[in-house]
């Protein structure tokens, strides 16, 4: 890794940009990475946002952001940031804006559209080499509309519309390899509960230019069914269990930047939400807790 | 008005002759309106194209019903009733035909009023750069009497600009010539009246009928439906196969055939389905002993006519 | 100025490149493509000082096209039919963002059954998205159109996108005289992008397309819409007047012709109306009062215009070349709405659909429509509203069917042909 502004906690921007007062929910594990994705980002920014959660963060006439914002639809907003950052270039290169005016353009979309929806022009932007920063929101589910299952849903969670005794029988969709695979500048995975670690990548990204992923894990209280409090703790099993890997691939290369030995077992993560509580009771579902701990045992011996 | 319709097969350059006719129409000063008529048909397949002139705003729109001049690229569609060629074709229209065919045989054929002229085929009319329609242009010019050489000449440089220079010499001989050939008919086309609403035939409007979703939805309630579509008719060249040299693989020429025209029978000989065999001559590139050639469609079509003869 | 012959298409991107478009978000359709392939040729050329960008979908290119005009360029794009409908999201959502730029939609059917020819469905499907539509009938006019269509959606009164319309082969195809304006004079008439229009600057930040909780604010913003595009009607004036100052041509709200003592008016939009000319010509020679009005501004609607232009016309032929599924012809209905806020002038409305699918009217039918509207306003009661459709069309339609359908007993009746002797005298001659 080279220089970085971020060697301990100490270093972390202690007062925040973005403003409060929104409508995200208590505890919202998204809203908590995008501050500290913003502290790092800057107000120097134009958020081109998706419909999801976070379409609420600016409710006329309030808005947390500094810097721009604008609203496009669920599909397109990559597109978005390809009208934008055309234009704005447009305008530099015709001296019709002064330089220090350009700002970064910066994707911000749940995993719905990040996932779903959005797919096809996100693959039109990467493979564009459109020069804009994604950040997902990945809260495992269309949050906004009361946490229908997503394809960014893991295998078994409960959702409004996965409600069976073993709930959501699809496997959540890796985006990272499905981005990854596009030859992007930057992809990386973060989570708020790993501060540090975020803020090295989101570093790292500003600093390269053209498509680069920012796919935040987002615990969310609401959708996922654990007290707001516990945001963080959750967000620290999910890295510590294995279930959600911290790396980042630049030219090709998957480098995993935070590697917790001896992994605790994903139990510890599952037992703390209300989604995975059908697998403990009214009685315990060992196969499907074993496949899923099998699935994580699997990943990390293929990529240790 | 003068109202010229271009008939031939795509790929031998109808729109671009329009576009020579058109704009040589206007170099003389004349409002103009040409355009291709595009349908889902491919290279070989019958398409038109045409042209409006007048001295004056053109108000009319769409294809022409009732053509002055009707001008044939290709003799072979005649007989096409898809391809349209003498529909609307009235006592004074008069028609243009590539064919070796005497004027009068063409005249007496399709029972026509109006003047007949023909032009010959050349060779180069099956080459890759379709000099026929500069021959198809030339003569329309010539027979409308109203554009000049040099008109002819600066509309056919501004529709090829950006083609080699040869390209263009060769369009320019071909259309020049079939200027020159028809001089003694200069001016035989005249321009359709204008028409006043007259003595009219109402539409014969209906009111449509409901119909059970089961017939009036666009479906096709039954397999294989396209085999009665000839598209044998968009084929100028024709592959025949020499059964003395062909080797029996059984499966060459069957298995490239892009339109599975091609059967083997039970002895192991290919046959050529002429109804679909849209004549792209893959089965004469592929063939390992060469027994598959191609020659024209109208010297096959002489040589089944001397067959039946004797 | 040259005049030179053009396709709609070319004129089209004549009009984006005298405009000095800078930004062209794209995606092919038929038959539109030859727009943004030769703005795309004359970029590379170097001739044109613009981007293009293809996007991977319409819904993309409409939102780049919205965002890049939000941040202050002068954006131009094109689309037609099955593209405009998988864009319309888009097309309702930039319109709100209040980011002026052009968009020209080469009409062409919907689906289903697909089709490649021309009618006004797709872009009478955004009729109430906030782009206000201009309507050609000439590729002189299309060329024309993209012109007056920036100093309109640019202007501060209005701030709203416009759709450029022309039809699809009876226009995009062909090629007709057209005008090109030299490129100082169509300078002087469109002055560059408002410099403050420029958003997105880091010194600036903007908060831009907000969601709103509750119905009053919403009830506002899209209100303010509504008024831009009703100020558009008293700008677009202003526009046309300064347009025919600059070049030389009248493009009116609206085109009459020869109305002025018409009793029967046709009254249509896009490519089919100069048949419609021809054909008052010939009824005007044979002694018949008739007349043309052409809508080229759809939205806004000149109600009272409309109304005013009618006045003392007995009978007006609706030639609808659309379908509203289960309610009938949207000019005539629209239409209809415009004449009922008018107690004075009641003409009677006739409502015809034609040219569906690029089903061509002939000028026997044009006579026709006369002779049934003229009958109509004598008797003060218009018939059933009439699909332009021939009993020899249904036979052709038996035909295929019969194909299409393994039993042929289900294909319905087939209406006998119909003989030269057998035809009854036409009653009305003029």
């Amino acid at each position: 890794m080279t220089e970085t502004a971020f060697r301990r906690m100490n270093d972390l921007p202690s007062t925040h940009l973005l403003g409060g007062g929104t409508a995200m929910c208590a505890g919202c594990g998204g809203l908590q990475a995008i501050q500290e994705v913003y502290d790092v980002l800057g107000k120097n920014t134009v958020f081109v946002n998706a419909a999801g959660c976070m379409t609420l963060l600016s409710i006329y006439p309030f808005t947390p952001f500094r810097g721009s914002w604008l609203y496009t639809a669920m599909a397109s907003a990559p597109a978005g940031a390809q009208g934008v950052r055309d234009a704005l270039d447009i305008l530099v290169e015709k001296g019709r804006i002064p330089p220090e005016e350009n700002v970064q353009v910066v994707v911000l979309t749940g995993d719905g559209a990040a996932y779903g929806m959005g797919v096809s022009a996100t693959s039109g932007a990467i493979d564009r080499n459109l020069d804009f920063l994604y950040i997902c929101y990945d809260n495992e589910g269309y949050g906004n509309t009361g946490q229908q299952y997503s394809e960014a849903t893991p295998h078994a969670a409960r959702t409004a519309t996965s409600s069976g005794p073993r709930g959501y029988p699809g496997y959540k969709k890796d985006l990272f390899s499905i981005w990854a695979a596009h030859r992007p500048a930057y992809v990386a995975t973060v989570i708020g509960a790993e501060p540090l670690d975020l803020a090295r990548k989101i570093e790292t990204a500003a600093r390269v230019r053209g498509p680069r992923l920012i796919l935040a894990l987002a615990p969310c209280p609401t959708g996922w069914d654990f007290e707001p409090r516990d945001t963080i703790e959750i967000g620290r099993l999910a890295v510590r269990t294995g279930v959600w890997p911290l790396k980042e691939c630049v030219d090709g290369q998957v480098v995993h930047t935070k590697v917790r030995r001896p992994r605790l077992p994903v139990e510890e993560y599952l037992k703390r939400q209300g989604r995975f509580e059908h697998l403990f009771a009214p009685e315990r579902k060992p196969e499907i807790l074993d496949e899923i701990q099998a699935r994580v045992d699997a990943y990390w011996q293929r990529v240790e | 008005m003068y109202c010229i319709r271009l008939h031939g097969r795509g790929g031998q350059g109808m729109k671009t002759a329009s576009r020579i006719l058109g704009s040589a129409f206007f170099e003389e000063g004349f409002e103009v309106q040409d355009a291709p008529r595009y349908g889902a048909e491919r290279r070989g397949a019958p398409i038109f194209a045409y042209v409006r002139a007048a001295r004056r705003p053109i108000l009319e729109r769409g294809i022409i019903r009732r053509p002055d001049l009707v001008v044939v690229a290709d003799e072979t569609l005649v007989p096409v009733s898809a391809a349209g060629v003498v529909q609307g074709v009235g006592p004074y229209t008069v028609l243009l035909i590539h064919s070796a065919e005497a004027p009068a045989v063409w005249k007496r054929r399709l029972k026509l009023g109006g003047e007949v002229f023909t032009l010959p085929v050349a060779p180069e009319d099956r080459a890759d750069v379709p000099l026929i329609g500069a021959s198809c242009a030339g003569a329309a010019a010539r027979l409308v009497g109203e554009i000049s050489r040099d008109a002819l000449e600066e509309a056919i440089r501004s529709e090829l600009v950006g083609m080699r220079a040869e390209v263009v010499a060769e369009n320019l001989e071909r259309a020049l010539g079939a200027y020159d050939r028809l001089a003694p008919h200069a001016g035989c086309v005249r321009e359709g009246d204008a028409e006043g609403v007259g003595p009219f035939e109402s539409p014969d409007w209906i009111d449509l009928p409901f119909e059970d979703a089961r017939i009036s939805a666009p479906d096709i309630h039954a397999g294989g439906t396209s085999v009665q579509v000839r598209t044998g008719l968009w084929r100028t060249m024709r592959p025949l196969i020499d059964l003395e040299h062909c080797h029996r693989c059984a499966w060459v020429c069957s298995t490239f055939c892009p339109d599975g025209a091609i059967r083997v029978d039970d002895a192991g000989a290919p046959q050529i389905d002429y109804d679909h065999c849209k004549g792209c001559l893959v089965c004469v590139a592929v063939c390992p002993p060469h027994a598959i050639h191609a020659i024209p469609e109208e010297q096959a079509a002489d040589a089944a006519a001397a067959e039946n003869a004797a | 100025m040259t005049r030179t012959l053009l396709t709609g298409n070319a004129a089209a991107a004549w009009g984006a490149r005298l405009a000095r478009a800078e930004y062209v978000p794209a995606f092919p359709i038929t038959p539109q493509t030859e727009i943004i392939e030769k703005l795309g040729g004359w970029i590379d050329a170097g001739e044109m000082d613009g981007r293009m960008v293809t996007l991977e979908s319409e819904h993309s290119m409409i939102t780049a096209a919205g965002a890049a005009a939000a941040a202050g360029v002068r954006v131009f794009s094109a689309t037609s039919s099955q593209g405009l409908l998988y864009g319309m999201e888009m097309i309702y959502t930039v319109a709100g963002w209040r980011a002026p730029f052009v968009l020209v939609n080469v009409s062409r059917g919907l689906a289903t059954p697909l089709t490649l020819e021309s009618d006004h469905n797709d872009v009478l499907a955004a009729r109430d998205s906030g782009f206000l539509q201009i309507h050609c009938s000439t590729c002189q006019e299309v060329l024309d159109s993209v012109l007056i269509a920036y100093r309109l959606a640019e202007d501060a009164r209005v701030r709203l996108p416009v759709i450029v319309n022309l039809d699809g082969f009876y226009l995009s195809f062909t090629r007709e005289p057209v005008a090109i304006p030299d490129p100082e004079t169509a300078r002087r008439f469109l002055p560059p992008p408002d410099p403050e229009r420029a958003h997105f600057r880091a010194s600036r930040p903007i908060s831009q397309a907000v969601a709103v909780l509750g119905g009053g604010p919403y009830s506002y913003f899209r209100y303010e819409i509504h008024r831009a595009a009703q100020n558009a009607l008293s700008v677009y004036g202003e526009v046309a007047d300064a347009f025919a100052a600059a070049f030389g041509r009248s493009h009116g709200l609206f085109e009459s012709y020869r109305t002025d003592d018409a009793e029967i008016v046709f009254f249509m939009m896009g490519s089919f109306a100069t048949k419609a000319k021809a054909a008052v010509d010939c009824l005007r020679a044979d002694g018949w009062s008739a007349g043309l009005l052409r809508p080229r501004l759809l939205r806004p609607y000149p109600d009272a215009e409309i109304a005013a232009a009618l006045a003392g016309t007995r009978g007006v032929a609706v030639v609808d070349q659309n379908l509203s599924i289960g309610k009938g012809g949207v000019l005539y209905t629209e239409l209809a709405s415009a004449l009922a806020a008018r107690r004075d002038a009641s003409p009677v409305l006739v409502s015809f659909i034609g040219g569906l699918g690029g089903r061509d009217i002939g000028a026997e039918e044009f006579f026709e429509m006369a002779a049934v509207t003229r009958k109509a306003a004598q008797e003060g009661r218009a018939p059933e509203p009439r699909l332009l459709y021939t009993a020899t069309e249904l036979r052709e339609m038996r035909k295929l069917q019969s194909i299409a359908l393994r039993e042929r007993h289900q294909i319905g009746e087939i209406p006998p042909a119909r003989r030269a002797s057998a035809r009854p005298e036409r009653e009305e001659r003029p």
